[in-house]
């Protein structure tokens, strides 16, 4: 029983971080139509300069999110004004194989500038409580509340602000909000530079939990397309329970299942994915677009 | 450096004549007997090579690129010419080079006579080939995007898996094969299936199987309704193009003689496929091979002496190419829409 109520808990918690990992990936499918195959590596990026800023000066990750985030909300507008704008109307191939190409070339480029060693951020309060008999520890608790906290942000600003239903609107019908002056490749650079700024916060919290090594990326790009397929695209209720559902099946196959630990993560949330796909292509939750290439 | 000289020769033949003369009836030239006996001829030619008196430097520059020149052509099979892009290809290559190893050296599985190179290399491929059949099952019915992405997931996992079989693949402290010296049968080897590949693509591309491939390509649905067992003909490639990507993982494993799951499930390798598919010309039996060809001397020249460097090149190359040759080098010089991106594009652009 204690032991149920400790993977429920653990996976809860796993489930928030996750839900805060996935809604950068999610957002940019939803809103642009692009998998985003290099999300991992904007992950990585994150917890890279949450490790250097903590080891230059010395700043607490969840206290550096104020650089990281105006920095990277930077990089993801360039980047979407200088590469992925010009290709975002063209065939889906297209968009898959650069960003492909971008994650290849960040990764290797993380690998040569800080080896391949594994790097850890290391905080005070990396502790644990004890409450009930169930352990929460610190960080991941923090990281599930701060989860919460950007979930709802990001929710009131699509919803309320006048930028985030120009975003809504290019998501739901780019030529009809074109028509009625949205400046298209503006709102979708915006777009971009919020979701990458979201991503490599998310790896910002993660890196006082997990080591930290240029090849990190994958697994998380392929968890957030099974959480995306679990949620549906660009939905924050959705990204929450897809995240939930992830992380508690993950903790309890390594909880259950003798001798694996967590180092079955992907091919875990892999054959969570093809059984969507084929049982339901649409997504659990419906939304998943039909992604042919001339359809668009 | 002769094999350089004959590489160049073969290339420019392949570049240089749609430019001269009208490009369609050259590329069908060469897509039918013409382009097989040029094939065969070149053949022949890197076969005398060793004859020539050459280093074994030279000779193990020569096996590596048949290496690519077969990787390239057989990831073109499924991706180009079935347009089931996959971004996991190297998981056979992966699964390849495990089987040789744990059958070569057999200390984590007890086998207690060795295989030895021989036996060990075709199964190598037919394990390849089963698992695409078992991977291919499921994952072939999904569309577009969501293969490519199916199949990251599949190498992503399988890494994950051979490290966590500790018993059987010796987890991430790898597996060490017998180290075995023979730069002159290396060469043959590759240079065999290199030719046998090759052929085989300009045989399918020509059969009534390649035009089915060529028809799930363009529509699906279409191809269904006309009667072709599209599942069918969609495993039966999956299978040739692993079959084979698993041998020369197989032979991978044997000539480097040292595995980790890092350094063969790797998403690198994939990139390394797509890619040289791409400039080549996608879809087409001539431009994988072509494209190999130039990446390998481009990597050669450009940043060859830095370590680690080229893998941000091929990235970098990937966008590139995407960017401003998404029909490859066949594409951009002859017939655009000889190559699969190039009618990807065109027909996109007529529907608008």
């Amino acid at each position: 029983m204690d032991q149920l109520l400790q993977a429920l808990v653990s996976g809860l918690l796993l489930g928030g971080f996750y839900a805060v990992m996935v809604l950068g990936f999610s957002v940019i499918w939803g809103v642009m139509g692009v998998i985003n195959l290099a999300h991992g590596e904007f992950l990585m990026i994150g917890a890279y300069l949450a490790w250097g800023l903590s080891r230059l000066f010395g700043l607490d990750p969840f206290a550096s999110l104020a650089l990281i985030v105006p920095l990277m909300f930077l990089v993801g507008y360039l980047l979407q004004i200088v590469l992925i704008n010009r290709i975002v109307e063209r065939p889906h191939l297209m968009t898959l194989l650069v960003t492909f190409g971008v994650s290849i070339a960040l990764a290797n480029l993380f690998k040569i500038l800080f080896d391949a060693d594994p790097r850890n951020v290391a905080v005070a309060y990396n502790g644990s409580l004890q409450l009930a008999g169930v352990t929460f520890p610190i960080v991941k608790t923090i990281i599930f509340g701060a989860a919460l906290l950007i979930m709802v942000c990001l929710h009131l600003f699509l919803q309320r602000s006048r930028l985030g239903k120009s975003i809504r609107a290019a998501a739901q019908n780019k030529t009809a909000a074109r028509i009625v002056g949205v400046d298209i490749n503006r709102v979708y650079a915006i777009t971009a530079g919020i979701c990458i700024a979201l991503t490599a916060a998310a790896g910002a919290m993660l890196s006082p939990t997990q080591a930290i090594f240029p090849f990190m990326g994958p697994p998380f790009t392929l968890k957030a397309v099974t959480i995306t397929a679990l949620g549906g695209l660009g939905r924050i209720p959705g990204a929450l329970m897809g995240g939930m559902v992830l992380g508690i099946t993950e903790i309890f196959v390594s909880t259950y299942v003798a001798g694996i630990g967590t180092n079955l993560g992907v091919a875990t949330s892999f054959v969570l994915l093809v059984l969507i796909l084929i049982v339901r292509p649409q997504g659990i939750m419906g939304g998943l677009r039909p992604l042919e290439p001339e359809a668009e | 450096m002769a094999t350089e000289r004959n590489q160049k020769e073969n290339e420019a033949r392949v570049k240089r004549k749609p430019l001269i003369s009208i490009p369609a009836p050259v590329d069908s030239l060469l897509a039918g007997w013409a382009g097989l006996a040029l094939w065969l001829l070149l053949l022949l030619l890197l076969a005398l090579y060793p004859y020539t008196g050459v280093s074994s430097v030279a000779l193990f520059v020569g096996s590596q690129i048949f290496v690519l020149v077969t990787l390239a052509s057989n990831w073109n099979l499924i991706g180009g010419m079935t347009g089931y892009v996959d971004f996991g290809h190297a998981v056979f290559f992966g699964i390849g080079a495990y089987i040789m190893g744990i059958l070569v050296t057999g200390s984590p599985l007890l086998i207690s006579p060795e295989w030895g190179f021989w036996q060990a290399l075709p199964a190598s491929g037919v394990a390849a080939a089963l698992f695409a059949l078992l991977i291919g099952l499921p994952t072939l019915r999904l569309k577009g995007p969501y293969f490519s992405i199916a199949m990251l997931g599949t190498l992503v996992a399988m890494r994950e898996v051979a490290r966590v079989l500790r018993p059987i693949t010796g987890g991430g402290v790898g597996l060490n094969l017998p180290p075995l010296l023979n730069r002159l049968g290396d060469y043959y080897l590759m240079l065999a299936v290199m030719g046998l590949v090759v052929s085989i693509i300009w045989w399918i591309q020509r059969s009534e199987f390649g035009q089915s491939l060529i028809a799930i390509r363009e529509d699906e649905i279409g191809a269904e309704m006309r009667g072709i067992n599209t599942t069918l003909h969609k495993i039966v490639a999956f299978m040739i193009a692993a079959f084979f990507t698993g041998t020369v993982g197989g032979f991978w494993a044997w000539q480097n003689t040292y595995i980790d799951p890092d350094v063969v499930f790797v998403e690198a390798r994939t990139v390394e496929m797509v890619m040289m598919s791409m400039l080549g010309g996608l879809g087409t039996v001539w431009g994988p091979p072509l494209g190999a060809v130039v990446i390998y001397f481009l990597q050669d020249l450009l940043w060859g002496s830095l370590f680690g460097v080229h893998l941000v090149a091929l990235g970098v190359l990937l966008v590139v190419i995407v960017l401003f040759m998404p029909e490859g080098i066949l594409g951009t010089l002859g017939d655009r829409s000889s190559t699969s991106l190039g009618r990807l594009l065109s027909r996109v652009g007529r529907s608008k």
